[in-house]
């Protein structure tokens, strides 16, 4: 059968990588529309959130598929590593590398797991533990004008940031866009959609952090 | 022309079934024009006067295109310099009182028979699956009846120009053959001549490797800074592109 | 020995199509019921292989590296010829067949050589059907380019890489019959004998290089395309694993060996720089179309060549040869560059080179354009000398290259044992005393593709063949023949390494004594030396050669033991060849017959015949047998460059 071929062949597994990866920076992404709401003001964004809030539907599908390709990436990505750690690089007495910048992809596992324990964190102490009457903003506000919290989102974000300092470029090569004609731009993308993300989460949470409204 | 001195660690093991470990060696006064296996065949010159058993590694046409050298120097598949095979890097390359570790290429589909001497049988068995073109010996039509752009034609032949050394499974950290997989692949799917097969090639050549116990790819570029003949993982790229197409639009059986 | 060449009846251009009108065939449905075992993967045997199978025949194909596609065609760089004509410029099968015959100096067969030449352009057909890139114009049709001094256009190539991509795509066949299950293939096997049962060809038997196992293989016919022999000289550039030791083995068991001393000696390679010099490199004879050879006026000159004045310069081949100039054949350029080295004025730290300049041409043309034409040479060339041929003229010497003798064949490709076939470079069929650029492939690949099928189909009807095993008495004995000599090499490897000689050191000995005696120019004091010393280095070999190890697993001191062994019994046919042929023709210089000018002078009223010897047992000399060359579409004229 043809996805039996595809899911068990090592490109098919890739490009499963690939494909749910693509769809968490597609998430990031609409999350980071969301959370421009914030710089707006504590109210726009509490408008937002209960909007979203309002249709569980939505919602539901939402986590559900959001928690698949959370799951889907992590489990082929523990795979791959694990079936990579049969052969290792270290396999030889001397060990170089010579490709530039090796560290962000022998750390993908690394970055990964991470940033799972940072969306843990996050998803429990925002979407799960408040209770109803809690309004999110100021559950928000409050997290984040505690300085260490801070400092944990940020290594989140570097994490993220170094996953996809290789990921962006990777998930592109594996889905087989690799043409001179685009390298420089693939290559510029490949710093600045991190680099972005970086930027504009860190940014939410210093602002947070310094404005804290209470 | 000057002369060097170097120590030699190198991997030593009798047969596939021995334990190897590396063995420490020295040679004196090798000509730095002298080439990489030249300097090997002065140390087993001296290592047969002296009734030891030379070191046995591979080699044949020493002008860096049949493929049959190769090992790892300081951690580097055929060694330090870009775009060279073992029996092209030259002993200038290194520094008198230099330490020089040589190993075989490793890897779970590439065996070691003794020494350096491994056996690269698995990628016989890839080309077996698919990499040629349904063609039988006479009959066909006449060469310049289909016509090619030189610079379709010049893609092809970047990627042709694969001498099946193994460099690339050596240096993958998960010792993955797409790099060879994949020129083979990219040569016939640029090519008008290589349309017919085209759709099933990529995955019965994919299947193959995978079934051999290679990797998978991790976009780690170490191949492509290794490869002696600058084969681009654009191939890869390619290679992906094809097996996907051959998935979705290809025969299912 | 009888020596039938076996040529078809009718005119020239008809002859090849006589033969396969009145040869015999084998039937579809039969063919699976026939064996052929074929030794060699390198275009050749692969061609060969592949082809047979695809027609149904049961082959088992046999090599000596890790795979089929190592084999040392890979190596060639320059093109392969064709008729094609795709140029308009004048070429036709006739040219190409002149061109082949004329080129060997009058010393091959023209029904062989026309059949060669009429066969080309299929050649190409079916490289382009296999996906082999040859190089195309800008508007897609296939390039062409001129080579060693041809007046047309008629060579194709990959790149510099034509040797391989040609192989690259006999291997796909092979390969693709491999996976149908109608080609065994056994790699790392070395064939160490010849099986002959009843007088026919039915096995061989090889030694596996991994396990040292002996092995037999019988078959109905056993096909040899094993390469040539160059390496008898040492230093030469051919593969490491080049040897002779198929074709002596044949030769031993009654097979005929066709002119042996005729062996090409190529002007462009990389001067020797050292005593562990271990195979010397080739750089295409295409730089000679814009490099400028020239050495200093001055013997034993010290300048460097930048500072060495236009008037103290000595381009002697534009002076020797006005129309010619530096695109004179490869024998004609490599036996100036000696002459001129052998008179004091060569350069380089050993004065054994001349120079090939470029600094005109890229005056002319521009730097870019020539780097375009020769960069890869150049970077080739810079990696190995560390000198940059667009800022210094490059250094060249000639060296041993290809080797027109080989196993005698009639027109069936087959050599005087009956089923015992040869191809490719390892038979003398197509060359005579001296190959064109660009015709080995051309040749290796017809025989295998196209000829080689009609005459086995030939052979296997119009014979019965008796059902033959392994277990006959034939094989049995061959194993231990091969055992015994393996166990021979080994008898000094007891009582320790000390006062004894490497395999590599006696092969050297042999290399320099044959390329002083029996190299570029022969005479016959020379040559009776070599003849004297050879027993000399045959004998130390055998008591003196110490190679470690054992004969039960890998052990690559033995197998080039083996190689050497053959090859120093091998050059005593080459030398007395050499010596029996009184002339000078192509490759083959005789001083004693030179021109006033001192060119080449052939003497047709004498040798215009193919030179055969004959094995008569250890210790007897060889026996001269002789294939008459007759003439009827060509006349033979005096070759002339001025
Ligand atoms: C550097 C170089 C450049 C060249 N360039 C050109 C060119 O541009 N154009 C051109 O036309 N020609 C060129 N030639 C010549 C041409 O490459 C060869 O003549 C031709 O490739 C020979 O092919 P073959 O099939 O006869 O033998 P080979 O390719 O030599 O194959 C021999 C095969 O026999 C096997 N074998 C040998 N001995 C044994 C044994 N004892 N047991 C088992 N197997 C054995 C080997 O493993 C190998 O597979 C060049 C040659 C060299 C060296
Ligand atoms: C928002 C979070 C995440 C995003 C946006 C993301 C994105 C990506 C992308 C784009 C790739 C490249 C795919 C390819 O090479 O084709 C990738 C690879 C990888 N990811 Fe993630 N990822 C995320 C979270 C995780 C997590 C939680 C893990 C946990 C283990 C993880 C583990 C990996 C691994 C191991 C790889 C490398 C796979 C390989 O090359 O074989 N990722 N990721
Ligand atoms: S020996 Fe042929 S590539 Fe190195």
């Amino acid at each position: 059968m043809w996805f039996v071929r595809f899911l068990t062949s090592s490109i098919g597994k890739k490009m499963v990588m690939a494909v749910t990866g693509l769809c968490l920076i597609l998430f990031l992404c609409v999350h980071a529309a969301g959370n421009v709401t914030i710089f707006v003001g504590s109210a726009v964004f509490q408008g937002y959130a209960e909007n979203l809030h309002s249709h569980p539907v939505i919602v539901f599908i939402f986590r559900v598929g959001l928690l698949a390709l959370f799951l889907i990436h992590i489990g082929v990505g523990l795979l791959l590593w694990q079936e990579g750690r049969k052969e290792g690089k270290n396999r030889y007495v001397v060990n170089t590398w010579v490709s530039k910048n090796p560290y962000a992809m022998s750390t993908m596992p690394y970055t990964g797991l991470f940033i799972l324990f940072f969306v843990l964190i996050h998803v429990f102490g925002f979407a799960v533990a408040p209770t109803h009457d809690q309004m999110i903003s100021h559950v928000i506000d409050d997290a984040l004008s505690n300085f260490f919290y801070v400092l944990l989102y940020l290594a989140g974000f570097a994490a993220l940031f170094i996953h996809l300092s290789h990921g962006f470029w990777s998930m592109l090569q594996t889905v087989g866009i690799n043409h001179p004609r685009y390298n420089t731009l693939i290559a510029r993308a490949t710093w600045v959609v991190p680099g972005g993300f970086l930027c504009f989460f860190s940014l939410i949470a210093l602002y947070l952090l310094t404005t804290s409204t209470y | 022309m000057s002369e060097i001195n170097l120590t030699l660690k190198i991997w030593r093991q009798p047969n596939a079934e021995a334990e190897g470990k590396v063995e420490t060696y020295s040679v004196e006064n090798i000509s730095t024009d002298s080439s990489f296996l030249e300097m090997l065949d002065v140390l087993n010159e001296k290592l047969t006067h002296e009734g030891v058993d030379p070191v046995a590694f591979d080699h044949d046409c020493r002008e860096g295109i049949c493929g049959m050298c190769g090992a790892v120097v300081n951690g580097v598949a055929h060694g330090p310099e870009k775009e060279t095979t073992l029996c092209q890097l030259h002993m200038r390359h290194f520094k008198n009182g230099d330490t020089i570790v040589i190993e075989p290429f490793r890897s779970r589909a590439f065996p070691i028979y003794k020494d350096l001497m491994i056996d690269r049988s698995a990628f016989d068995r890839i080309i077996q699956a698919g990499g040629y073109t349904n063609v039988n010996t006479g009959g066909t039509p006449d060469a310049n009846s289909v016509r090619i752009s030189s610079q379709q034609l010049e893609l092809a032949m970047d990627a042709a120009a694969c001498i099946g050394c193994g460099a690339c499974v050596a240096s993958c950290p998960n010792g993955s053959a797409m790099l060879f997989t994949s020129a083979k692949v990219s040569q016939l799917a640029l090519l008008p001549q290589g349309q017919v097969e085209r759709k099933e090639r990529a995955q019965a050549m994919v299947q193959c490797m995978d079934g051999e116990g290679f990797g998978h790819c991790t976009n780690t570029k170490e191949c492509e800074a290794v490869c002696p003949k600058g084969i681009s993982i654009s191939n890869i790229a390619r290679l992906n592109r094809e097996f996907l197409k051959g998935i979705f639009t290809g025969r299912d059986d | 020995m009888e020596l039938k060449s076996n040529v078809p009846e009718g005119p020239l251009e008809k002859k090849w199509d006589n033969y396969r009108f009145s040869s015999k065939l084998v039937n579809p449905a039969n063919r699976r019921k026939f064996s052929i075992i074929i030794v060699g993967t390198g275009l050749a045997g692969g061609a060969a292989a592949a082809t047979l199978a695809e027609q149904g025949y049961q082959v088992k194909s046999f090599c000596i590296q890790d795979t089929p596609r190592r084999a040392h065609s890979i190596a060639a760089q320059g093109g392969i010829n064709a008729a094609k004509n795709y140029q308009n410029d004048g070429d036709s099968i006739f040219r190409l067949f002149y061109d082949t015959i004329k080129g060997g100096d009058f010393r091959s067969r023209e029904a062989n050589v026309y059949r060669l030449a009429q066969v080309s352009n299929e050649i190409i057909d079916q490289c382009v059907a296999q996906g082999v890139p040859f190089a195309r114009e800008y508007g897609g049709t296939l390039a062409n380019r001129s080579f060693g001094g041809a007046q047309v256009s008629r060579t194709f190539y990959a790149r510099g890489q034509t040797g391989q991509q040609l192989l690259l795509g006999a291997y796909s066949a092979l390969s693709r019959q491999i996976k149908a299950g109608r080609v065994t293939m056994y790699t790392r096997r070395e064939m160490m004998d010849v099986v002959v049962v009843d007088g026919r060809a039915r096995g061989i038997t090889v030694r596996n290089i991994i396990t040292g196992e002996i092995e037999s293989h019988a078959a109905d016919l056993v096909i040899l395309g094993t390469g040539g022999y160059g390496n008898v000289y040492f230093l030469s550039t051919n593969a490491m694993a080049s040897n002779v030791t198929a074709a002596v083995r044949a030769y031993k068991k009654g097979a005929g060996f066709a002119n042996p001393c005729y062996v090409q000696i190529h002007p462009t390679c990389i001067p020797v720089h050292g005593d562990f010099q271990s195979k010397l490199t080739l750089m295409s004879e295409s730089l000679r179309n814009d490099g400028r050879v020239w050495v200093p006026k001055k013997k034993g000159e010290t300048r460097k060549a930048a500072d060495i004045p236009e008037n103290e310069r000595d381009y002697y081949l534009e002076n020797k040869y006005p129309s010619f100039g530096n695109l004179v054949p490869r024998d004609v350029a490599s036996r100036n560059a000696k002459e001129k080295c052998d008179e004091g004025q060569g350069v380089g730290p050993t004065g054994l080179a001349v120079y090939l300049d470029f600094a005109e041409a890229i005056q002319r043309d521009g730097a870019d354009v020539i780097f375009r034409k020769y960069g890869n040479l150049f970077q080739m060339y810079q990696k190995i000398v560390n000198v940059d041929p667009m800022k210094e003229p490059m250094m060249i010497y000639p060296a041993v290259h290809y080797t027109m003798g080989g196993l005698w064949v009639d027109y069936n490709l087959m050599t005087t044992i009956p089923g015992l076939f040869a191809i490719g470079e390892c038979n003398f069929s197509d060359h005579g005393a001296n190959r064109l650029g660009a015709s080995a492939l051309m040749q290796g690949l017809a025989d295998g593709y196209f000829v080689i099928a009609a005459c086995v189909a030939n052979y296997l009807g119009t014979n019965k063949f008796a059902k033959v095993d392994e277990t006959n008495e034939a094989f049995l004995s061959s194993r231990r023949e091969v055992e015994d000599r393996l166990q021979k090499l080994l008898k000094n490897s007891t009582g320790g390494s000390a006062g004894k000689c490497t395999v590599d050191e006696i092969h050297k000995e042999l290399g320099k004594l044959m390329w002083d005696y029996c190299g570029m120019a022969r005479n016959k004091e020379g040559l009776e030396h070599a003849l004297k010393e050879l027993p000399g280095i045959r004998q130390k070999f055998w008591d003196k050669v110490y190679i470690p190890g054992s004969t039960k697993d890998i052990n690559q001191s033995l197998e080039r033991a083996g190689r050497v062994a053959d090859f120093i019994d091998f050059a005593e046919i080459v030398v007395r060849d050499a010596l029996a042929r009184g002339e000078s023709c192509g490759c083959h210089l005789r001083e004693e017959s030179q021109t006033e000018e001192n060119e080449a002078l052939r003497d047709d009223a004498n040798y215009s015949h193919v030179a055969v010897w004959e094995y008569t047992g250890e210790g007897s000399e060889p026996k001269l047998n002789i294939e008459p060359l007759t003439f009827e579409n060509v006349t033979p004229s005096q070759r002339s460059y001025k």
